[in-house]
């Protein structure tokens, strides 16, 4: 899809089927820099699908873990960078994201995302399964990012077929009525 | 989709029309002109910024600026 497209999806990426996790989205602040990137702060909330008798017993705040993002998108240069770490109360493991969206240098039509992700643990030593298994988890989640994407694309496109056949309905319809008038 | 406060889900439904519209058909064309979700996103924004302050989330580094910080004012 072409840069324009998986940009606009990608700034209304949630909800999606693919993400059930992300149950709140916020924009903390939007501006546009002099050089005329859009900066956009915001705050991802999101909940683990832990039992509800658990949740009653911990309360909410301790099961939902927040996101924050930082987009910046040029679209004189047509990049889109993403920066997400995520926020816990507890601060023992950070994961870092970087995503940057380009158009494809040989096919116009296409996209370009390169997706990178930083863990830290913070004063634990993890074991090299649990390196593995996260990094194995990210890499799966990256495949599911573009899902998500292709998902929203078709969703919006369908918003845009609804809206122009409704359009196209209520011209006929005027047609007719002002047909009617004139005999 | 909501916000984090469950008070502010409407303003942000509305803020998210107006930047989506101003995003696909104004800024990626590379057109500059007044930010028409101004109003809409501040009123937004207080919301979100005293339901942050209520469920204790830890923002760090982040000021709450203004939508139009770098660019001129829109008159309302």
């Amino acid at each position: 899809h072409p840069w324009e497209t998986v940009t606009t999806a990608a700034m209304q990426k949630y909800p999606n089927p693919m993400n059930p996790s992300v149950v709140g989205v916020d924009v903390l602040d939007r501006h546009v820099d002099p050089s005329g990137k859009l900066h956009s702060h915001r705050l991802l909330s999101t909940e683990w699908g832990i039992p509800s008798i658990v949740k009653s017993l911990i309360g909410t705040c301790r099961t939902r873990t927040y996101v924050q993002e930082h987009s910046v998108v040029d679209p004189v240069k047509k990049t889109m960078e993403l920066k997400s770490s995520n926020i816990s109360f507890t601060n023992l493991v950070s994961v870092d994201e970087r995503l940057v969206y380009k158009p494809h240098p040989h096919e116009p039509h296409k996209t370009v995302l390169t997706q990178e992700a930083i863990i830290s643990v913070k004063g634990v030593s993890l074991s090299s399964y649990l390196e593995g298994l996260m990094a194995n988890t990210i890499s799966s989640n990256a495949n599911k990012g573009r899902e998500a994407l292709e998902w929203v694309i078709n969703k919006l496109n369908a918003e845009i077929e609804e809206f122009a056949a409704s359009a196209r309905g209520t011209m006929r319809n005027s047609m007719a009525a002002a047909a009617f008038v004139e005999k | 989709m909501n916000s984090v406060g469950e008070a502010c889900t409407e303003l942000k439904r509305e803020y998210d029309q107006c930047f989506n519209r101003w995003f696909a058909e104004t800024f990626l064309r590379g057109e500059r002109g007044a930010d028409p979700c101004g109003q809409l996103f501040r009123r937004y924004q207080l919301c979100v910024q005293k339901a942050i302050k209520e469920k204790d989330i830890p923002i760090e580094g982040l000021e709450f600026m203004g939508p139009s910080k770098g660019k001129a004012e829109s008159s309302s």
